[in-house]
C-alpha cells in the first residue's frame, strides 16, 4: 500500500484472541499498529472508540492484560507497534513502570492525545531512555512557529490531527490545514501521518495526496465489531488494493 | 508566599495543561485576554457594576444567633445563596462572559452537575446576547430537574450526557469534545477551579470577591476575624474564593469539606483528599480517585455538585502544604444540617453548602466557643425533591 500508514485497534477488543488475530491481519497491510490501552475518560475519542474502551474495561482487562496480548502479535521486521492511551495511565503508574511494560511487549512508541507540546518534556525524556518514541502532534490550530518547534526533533512519525474534533468525525481538509501539512513535511525527517476522519479508500486517498500516510481507527473498530476478524481483513484488503502503488 | 500558579500553570506539583494539542492556542488566547482584562479599568468597572447592580453584591455575612445558641459555636454565614441565580457560580460566569465577548466568541458552552453553574452560564448568555449549550449528565438531569427547566427558560440548550457515570465528570468530557470541535467560535465557560491552566487561576480570581468581602465584613460588622473558615469542596471554587481572603492570616484555620457519602468503598463517597492519589484528569495533575489500574473510580454524594472524582489543583497544593485542612461530611450529616438551618434560621441551604455546615455541627465539640465562618455557597430550592425523599417530609 502507498504511504506510511497505521491501523488503530483497541487492545483486547472485542476479546484478546480476536484482537491478536486482527492485529496480525492489519500488519499484513499497514506499516504500524496503534493499540489503544483503554482509559475511563477518553476525551479525544468519539462514541465508537469510547464504547469499545468501556467494553474492554467492563470485562475487567487491565493495562497488563493488553500488553500480554500485544506480546503475542507477530510484528514483522521493520513494522512497529505504538500504544495510544491517556496521560493518567502513564503518569499514575510512573513513566518507568509504563515504559517497562511497553518494552517487554514489543511496543516501541506511544501516543498520548492529552499531552500537548507544552507538557511533553516530563514524558519524552523518560521514554527516550527506554528507546520509546513519544509521538508529536500538529493540528489545524498549530502556528508555523509551533510546527517548527515540534517537527524537526520528531521520532517515529508526526501525528497530524486532520480536523478540529474527535476520532470518528468526518474528514474535511481546509486550505489552511493543507498548507500546514506541506510546511510540516518540509521540516520533518519523520513521516507526517494524517489521522481522524479516515474511513475508506476515498478519504485515505485524500490523506495520501497531502501527507506521507494515514491512520484508520474508528471504521476499523466498527468493522471488527460488526463483521469479525475476517470481515475486517476483507475491508482492509480492499483498501490496500485500491491504494496499491 | 510566591503568587501561584507559576507561568506554566502549576501550583507546586499540581496543575498544568493536559488537553489535546488543538486546544493549546485557545488556552493561550484566553490567558492573554484575562491578563488584558486585569489591566483594563473599563472592563473591571463593567464587571464590578454587574456584580453590584445585576448580581446583588455584596452578599451579607449573617450571624446565625439561633444556631449558635443551640450549638455553642458562634456561626457566621457568608450568604452566597442570596446572589442572583442562587449560588456563588454567577461571580465566575459574569467574568468569563465578559472575557468571551472580549475575545469575540459569541457561543458559551458549560458543564454542570447540580445545575447551578449551568443556570449561571445560561443567565450570562441571555444577558450578553450569546448562544449557550450546557452539558449535563442524565443522572443529574433527573435529580436536578428545576435547574434544567431554568436553563431552558433562559434560552440555553441542555444536552444530556449518557456516557460513563452520566454525572459531572462525563459532562466535562462532553464539553471538552465540543470545545475541540468549535474552538474558533466558542468559549468553554468552565465552572470550577479545575481543568487546564488558566481556568483554576481565573475561576479562583473571579470567586475571590467572596473572600475579600467576607474578610472586611467580619472585621467591620462582627468584631474581628473568625477562628475558622469552612467551605465545601467539589471542584473547589467557592472554597478557593472564600479562602483567598484569609490565606494571608495564618492564625485563621481554613477547612475544606469533601463529600463523605455513605461509606468508604469506591462509589460510596467523593473523598479525593483522603482516598485519592496523584493523577491527571480534565487537564490537570491533582488528587484523583482512581483504581490500581489508574481508571477513574465512580463517586457518590447526595449533592450533585460534590460528586466529582478530582479536585482543583490549588486545593491539592494546599493539602500537601498543610495550608488547608480537608475533612469529610457524610450525606446524613449534611441532610441533618440542612434541616437544622431551615428550622432554626429560616434558611434552606443547598446540599453542597450543607456539607460545610454539617461538618461544623457534627464536630461541634471541636468548635465550642470558636468563631466559625461558613460559606453558604448556594440555596436549597433545587434540592427539594431529594430533601423530601431523604427526610420523608
Amino acid at each position: 500500500m502507498k504511504g506510511y500508514n497505521g491501523l488503530y485497534l483497541m487492545g483486547n477488543f472485542p476479546d484478546p484472541e480476536a484482537f491478536v488475530e486482527a492485529s496480525n491481519a492489519g500488519l499484513a497491510f499497514f506499516d504500524f499498529l496503534e493499540v489503544g490501552v483503554p482509559f475511563s475518560d477518553p476525551v479525544a475519542d468519539g462514541p465508537v472508540i469510547e464504547r469499545a474502551a468501556g467494553k474492554v474495561l467492563a470485562k475487567g482487562y487491565r493495562a497488563e492484560d493488553i500488553f500480554a496480548s500485544i506480546e503475542k502479535i507477530a510484528c514483522p521486521p521493520g513494522k512497529k507497534i505504538y500504544i495510544m492511551t491517556y496521560a493518567n495511565q502513564v503518569f499514575a503508574r510512573g513513566n518507568g513502570a509504563f515504559a517497562t511494560m511497553m518494552k517487554r511487549s514489543g511496543a516501541s512508541g506511544i501516543i498520548l492525545p492529552d499531552v500537548p507540546s507544552v507538557e511533553r518534556a516530563r514524558f519524552e525524556n523518560d521514554f527516550a531512555r527506554y528507546g520509546i518514541d513519544l509521538v508529536r502532534f500538529i493540528t489545524p490550530e498549530s502556528t508555523h512557529e509551533q510546527i517548527q518547534n515540534a517537527v524537526p526533533g520528531a521520532r517515529g512519525f508526526v501525528y497530524c490531527i486532520s480536523i478540529r474534533g474527535i476520532t470518528g468525525s468526518a474528514l474535511v481538509l481546509d486550505a489552511e490545514t493543507k498548507r500546514k501539512i506541506v510546511y510540516a513535511r518540509k521540516y520533518s525527517s519523520a513521516p507526517v501521518v494524517l489521522g481522524f476522519g479516515i474511513r475508506d479508500a476515498h478519504s485515505a486517498r485524500i490523506a495520501l495526496e497531502h501527507a506521507d500516510g494515514f491512520i484508520m481507527g474508528t471504521r476499523a473498530i466498527e468493522k471488527l465489531e460488526s463483521d469479525g476478524v475476517s470481515g475486517l481483513q476483507g475491508f482492509l484488503k480492499e483498501i490496500a488494493m485500491a491504494l496499491a502503488e | 508566599m510566591k503568587k501561584l500558579p507559576d507561568e506554566r500553570g502549576y501550583f507546586g506539583e499540581y496543575g498544568g495543561k493536559f488537553v489535546p494539542e488543538t486546544l493549546i492556542n485557545a488556552l493561550e488566547e484566553l490567558e492573554r485576554a484575562y491578563r488584558a482584562f486585569q489591566k483594563s479599568r473599563d472592563m473591571k468597572n463593567e464587571l464590578k457594576n454587574l456584580l453590584i447592580n445585576y448580581a446583588g453584591r455584596p452578599t451579607p455575612v449573617y450571624f446565625a444567633a439561633n444556631l449558635s445558641r443551640k450549638t455553642g459555636v458562634e456561626i457566621f454565614l457568608k450568604r452566597e445563596d442570596l446572589l442572583h441565580t442562587g449560588a456563588h457560580k454567577l461571580n465566575n460566569t459574569i467574568g468569563q462572559g465578559l472575557l468571551s465577548r472580549f475575545m469575540s466568541k459569541r457561543r458559551l458552552i458549560a458543564e454542570t452537575g447540580a445545575g447551578q453553574h449551568g443556570v449561571a452560564t445560561a443567565t450570562v448568555a441571555a444577558l450578553l446576547g450569546m448562544e449557550c449549550t450546557v452539558y449535563m449528565g442524565s443522572v443529574d438531569i433527573e435529580r436536578q430537574a428545576p435547574n434544567v427547566a431554568r436553563m431552558k427558560l433562559l434560552g440555553a440548550e441542555v444536552i444530556p450526557v449518557e456516557s460513563g457515570s452520566r454525572t459531572l465528570k462525563d459532562a466535562i468530557n462532553a464539553a471538552l469534545r465540543d470545545w475541540v470541535k468549535n474552538v474558533r467560535t466558542t468559549h468553554y465557560c468552565l465552572g470550577s477551579v479545575v481543568g487546564p491552566h488558566p481556568f483554576p487561576m481565573m475561576v479562583r480570581d473571579f470567586q475571590s470577591v467572596i473572600g475579600k468581602e467576607a474578610h472586611a465584613q467580619m472585621r467591620k460588622q462582627w468584631g474581628g476575624d473568625p477562628d475558622f473558615v469552612v467551605a465545601c469542596v467539589g471542584g473547589g471554587s467557592n472554597a478557593a474564593g472564600i479562602f483567598s481572603g484569609f490565606l494571608h492570616l495564618t492564625k485563621i484555620k481554613l477547612i475544606g469539606v469533601e463529600a463523605g457519602g455513605y461509606g468508604n468503598a469506591p462509589g460510596e463517597h467523593s473523598a479525593r483528599m483522603r482516598k485519592g492519589r496523584r493523577g491527571i484528569l480534565h487537564g490537570c495533575i491533582t488528587y484523583l480517585l482512581q483504581s490500581d489500574d489508574c481508571q477513574v473510580l465512580p463517586v457518590h454524594s447526595v449533592s450533585a455538585g460534590l460528586d466529582y472524582p478530582a479536585v482543583g489543583p490549588e486545593h491539592a497544593f494546599f493539602k500537601d502544604n498543610e495550608i488547608v485542612e480537608y475533612v469529610r461530611c457524610s450525606d446524613k450529616e449534611a441532610l441533618e444540617a440542612c434541616l437544622m438551618l431551615s428550622k432554626l434560621e429560616g434558611i434552606i441551604p443547598a446540599l453542597e453548602s450543607s456539607h460545610a455546615l454539617g461538618y461544623v455541627l457534627s464536630k461541634r465539640k471541636k468548635f465550642k466557643g470558636a468563631r466559625v465562618l461558613v460559606n453558604l455557597s448556594g440555596r436549597g430550592d433545587k434540592d427539594m425533591d431529594i430533601i423530601r425523599k431523604e427526610t420523608r417530609i
